[in-house]
């Protein structure tokens, strides 16, 4: 063999050797997140270990359409996870524990079921106590009917009420307005002298009391972020999934967790004064923390804060009270 | 010569066809909204036809994915999450179609996510016609000649 | 018309002659081929930020089909790194011939197999799958892979080149058009051919190979299967070969009689129509036929897009010719009428593509920063932003090809004509029509 050609020979090979060799070595060094629509296996790895006080870096990509990323119950700018796109994350974390991330941007019917988990191992300087949430001190039964007998001929106005409530002797604590439902409050208002409507436009006055344009502003914001494609963005009900939901019922359900004997349900309309004034904030709280079971409604527990899902239930009660003029 | 002669006055009428301004036809703007759903690979409606000076607004309502529409020529474009629908206002002051197209990935065909604006007539169209012809023409009058 | 000898450029003439040149080209595309398939199947599953789509679909496709088939032929032959491991292990040499071959089959293709049918075949499988292929690096990568095994596969079975000249998917459809090409590959005398000891140009000596595609140089009237590989300048001991720039569709004077070439034709012309409406359509329904493929809606879809290219296209075709009072039997007026159809069915092919290409082209600069979607950021460009290109001149530069090739077509269409004593005018109203469907598709 001429010299000529063994070069040829030496430059070919050492070409084919690089173009495999290359990429293969970048792509095992490069440790990437991957998240997928949860039909197609969510995110991968969905377990991620951390320890307290060293930096979490994450590297996320998306493999199909776009996806966000935040922790559960942590005050963090939610990142979106572009398809094709490399997002870079460092996360801290200061108490041990098991955090849950999930997806932002909706991304299908099964969005909410894009969830994983970081197991965050070491110990904390102060353990912080337990709290128990409010509707299991109450020990309410969440799944009870809760149908309000009455209700308003239109939509009550807290304007109004706030007229009226000047010169009554009316509870107006935080702790009375989340116990109770608009239709206990308006049926414990009978003994005074009022119309159905004036006692109707006290509870909206009160329930507007109990909250404040900046929670109502942030419960918008997370009622839309999370809540509108299925309740829809005018709280109807009629959401761009809830067809889907209703339809694909049993058989999604069979397929994604072998639950037999559950069904979807429509997502409720809380543009109903029947089932949203029967329901106090209390009881609210307990069905959006533990979710429906089943019924399509994701279990928000472990990724709301108490805080943000009293602005949350705040909000839902716009759809039945007037708040401004 | 002649050859040349009949050459150039094809080439000439083809100018004319091309770019001879044509008369519009004054019609009051109007203002139109549309709602466009949008689901993996498709809108719908997807076709969608105004006159030109009516002011546009796009109502994007996506039902399952992340979806953006951009519309060719007018550059301008939206992004809707499911459950927070988007509004994009404009006015249809180019003639002709357009295509819009989703501009944010949302799966494997969404290159070809693809609707239809088509403000007044397509007169490009029509022209383009018009230039086909007139080249049909110019080649059967030559084969004729010839034989 | 006027021929201009490209080799008679010294310069020219010993970059062609040598192989060095032809092998750094070889060596940079066979490396960039085989990181397309790494990429394909290791980078990130979305196509329009992975390599092997952007740069396979998108900047490949636009630079053969917008510049190497109309102006270069086979010129993308001529580079192309697909037979290459095949083609060396079967010489057991990267450059000159060796002393010692390797003990290689060497077998002459079968004679059924010896047209362009297979590569019409491996053409229409791969464009019934061709928005899973499009879109999908995986499988991109995967038939990328596949072509080249394919390649080394025949090489140590048949003598030559055979998966160029047989099977190759995008060869049938480069050969046909390349007759359109100003440029061509032809001997300068035939004399010295006629009295030429040997034929070291068809069988090889210590300078070279014998030509690679099976054709004999000395016999080259079209442009169609020569794929431009230099060997025979090599080889020619008389420097009776020339590379000569010459007008456009030089090779369609002469139209073809062959069946498996006009159907190509239909297959081309036909291909575009439907990717134009189904692709770049406003409709979704077409779309998910199109893409999932072994349902129901997909297997409609595929019969529709058989049978508009080989029943509804060639049916309307052969109903036009029909009548005509003609001495020669249909097939053979088919076969010649259809020529007219290649500058057109390329034409639709750049007019489809442009939309396509001129739309996507900003991914081809995100994809060089980060080609596997590892995140990387090579040049500074990863995140430029997607955004359609030179929108204002699509249509007119569409127009400009569709009603061009039309004219182009019906030019061809008389000189095939007057060739086999026929009226021209059915073949060019059916262009009309068929063009006129396509610009209403495409604007
Ligand atoms: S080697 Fe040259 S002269 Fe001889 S047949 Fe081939 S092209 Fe002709
Ligand atoms: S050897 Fe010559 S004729 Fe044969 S393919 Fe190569 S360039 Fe063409
Ligand atoms: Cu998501």
């Amino acid at each position: 063999m001429n010299r000529s050609e063994l070069l040829s020979r030496i430059f070919v090979i050492t070409g084919i050797i690089l173009a495999i060799g290359a990429p293969l070595v970048f792509w095992t060094r490069t440790p990437l997140i991957h998240a997928r629509m949860a039909e197609n296996g969510g995110w991968n790895p969905d377990i991620i270990q951390a320890e307290v006080g060293k930096p979490l870096q994450l590297k996320i990509t998306s493999d199909d359409v776009v996806h966000g990323f935040a922790v559960g119950q942590m005050d963090m700018q939610s990142v979106d996870i572009l398809p094709g796109k490399v997002s870079e994350i460092t996360l801290n974390f200061d108490k041990p524990g098991i955090y849950t991330f999930f997806c932002t941007r909706w991304c299908g019917l099964n969005h909410w079921r894009m969830r994983g988990t970081i197991e965050v191992s070491g110990s904390s300087s102060d353990p912080e106590p337990v709290s128990v949430p409010l509707y299991v001190t109450l020990n309410l039964d969440i799944d009870a009917p809760h149908d309000a007998p009455v209700i308003p001929s239109g939509q009550p106005s807290a304007i109004n009420g706030q007229q009226l409530v000047t010169n009554l002797p009316i509870n107006q604590s935080t702790d009375y307005y989340r116990a109770n439902s608009p239709y206990q409050v308006f049926d414990e208002l009978s003994s005074a002298v009022l119309t159905e409507s004036e006692r109707w436009d006290l509870v909206a006055s009160i329930w507007k009391s109990n909250t404040t344009p900046e929670s109502l502003a942030n419960g918008q914001q997370l009622y839309a972020q999370n809540c509108a494609a299925c309740h829809g963005e005018n709280g109807a009900g009629d959401g761009v999934f809830a067809d889907d939901l209703a339809a694909s019922g049993e058989a999604s359900m069979q397929t994604m967790t072998g639950a037999e004997n559950m069904m979807m349900q429509s997502p409720v309309d809380f543009t109903n004064p029947t089932r949203m004034l029967g329901a106090s904030p209390a009881l609210l709280q307990g069905k959006i923390l533990r979710g429906g079971m089943g019924t399509g409604m994701p279990m928000w527990g472990s990724i709301f804060t108490e805080e943000q899902i009293w602005d949350l239930i705040a909000y839902l009660y716009s759809f039945q009270f007037e708040y401004q003029n | 010569m002649r050859f040349y002669f009949h050459l150039l006055l094809f080439v000439m009428a083809g100018l004319v066809v091309a770019f001879a301004p044509l008369p519009v036809p004054p019609i009051a703007p109007q203002e139109r909204t549309f709602r466009i759903d949008a689901r993996q690979f498709a809108y719908s409606p997807s076709e969608l036809k105004v006159n030109p000076g009516d002011t546009v607004t796009l109502q994007l309502v996506s039902t399952d994915v992340v979806h953006g529409l951009y519309v060719d020529g007018y550059d301008i474009s939206i992004e809707a999450d499911p459950g927070q629908s988007a509004t994009l206002t404009f006015v249809a002051d180019k003639q002709g179609s357009f295509r819009f197209r989703c501009n944010l990935t949302c799966g494997a065909m969404h290159p070809f996510m693809i609707g239809k604006l088509t403000v007044g007539t397509n007169n490009w169209l029509f022209r383009s016609l018009g230039l086909a012809t007139l080249a049909v023409f110019g080649a059967l009058i030559s084969t004729k000649q010839k034989a | 018309m006027t021929k201009i000898e490209l080799t008679r450029n010294p310069f020219i003439k010993n970059a062609l002659k040598s192989r060095y040149p032809q092998l750094a080209v070889f060596i940079v595309m066979l490396v960039g081929y085989i990181f397309a398939i790494l990429a394909g199947l290791i980078g990130t599953p979305v196509g329009s930020h992975n390599f092997s789509i952007v740069f396979v679909w998108i900047a490949w496709w636009a630079i053969l089909i917008l510049v190497a088939v109309p102006f270069f032929g086979r010129g993308w032959c001529a580079v192309c790194p697909i037979p290459l491991p095949g083609e060396w292990l079967q010489r057991g040499a990267v450059l000159t011939p060796p002393e010692k071959r390797p003990k290689w089959l060497n077998l002459r293709v079968p004679k059924m197999f010896r047209n362009i049918w297979l590569q019409n075949i491996s053409f229409l499988l791969l464009a019934l799958f061709s928005s899973v292929l499009l879109t999908t690096p995986n499988i991109t990568g995967i038939v990328l892979a596949a072509m080249l095994f394919a390649a080394i596969g025949l090489s140590a079975i048949f003598e030559r080149r055979a998966f160029c000249r047989y099977l190759c998917p995008v060869g049938g459809f480069i050969g046909l058009y390349s007759q359109t090409a100003p440029i061509e590959l032809r001997i300068k005398d035939k004399q010295i051919c006629v009295s030429c000891e040997g034929k070291p140009c068809y069988n090889g000596s210590q300078a070279g190979y014998g030509c690679p595609w099976d054709v004999f140089p000395g016999g080259l009237t079209k442009n169609t299967y020569c794929g431009l590989c230099m060997e025979c300048i090599r080889t020619c001991p008389h420097d009776n070969i020339a590379v000569n720039l010459r007008p456009f569709s030089a090779d369609l004077a002469k139209p073809s009689t062959r069946m498996d070439e006009a159907f190509k034709a239909f297959i081309m012309l036909g291909s575009a129509m439907i990717y134009a409406g189904v692709l770049l359509g406003p409709w979704g329904a077409f779309k998910d036929a199109a893409y999932n493929v072994g349902t129901s809606a997909w297997f409609i879809y595929a019969v529709i897009f058989l049978s508009i290219i080989f029943v509804i296209l060639p049916g309307f075709f052969t109903l036009g010719i029909l009548k005509a009072k003609s001495a020669l039997p249909l097939k053979q007026r088919f076969a010649s009428l259809a020529t007219a159809l290649i500058p057109l069915g390329l034409m639709f092919w750049v007019a489809f593509s442009l939309s396509f290409v001129l739309t996507n082209a900003s991914y081809i600069i995100a994809a060089l920063s980060d080609p596997l979607g590892l995140g990387w950021n090579l040049f500074g460009t990863a995140n430029a932003v997607w955004q359609p290109m030179l929108f204002s001149i699509l249509a007119p530069a569409q127009t400009l090809a569709l009603v061009g090739g039309l004219i182009w077509s019906a030019r061809t269409a008389q000189k095939a004509a007057n060739e086999v004593k026929v009226s021209s005018i059915p073949v060019i109203i059916y262009s009309f029509i068929v063009t006129s469907i396509m610009l209403w598709l495409l604007l």
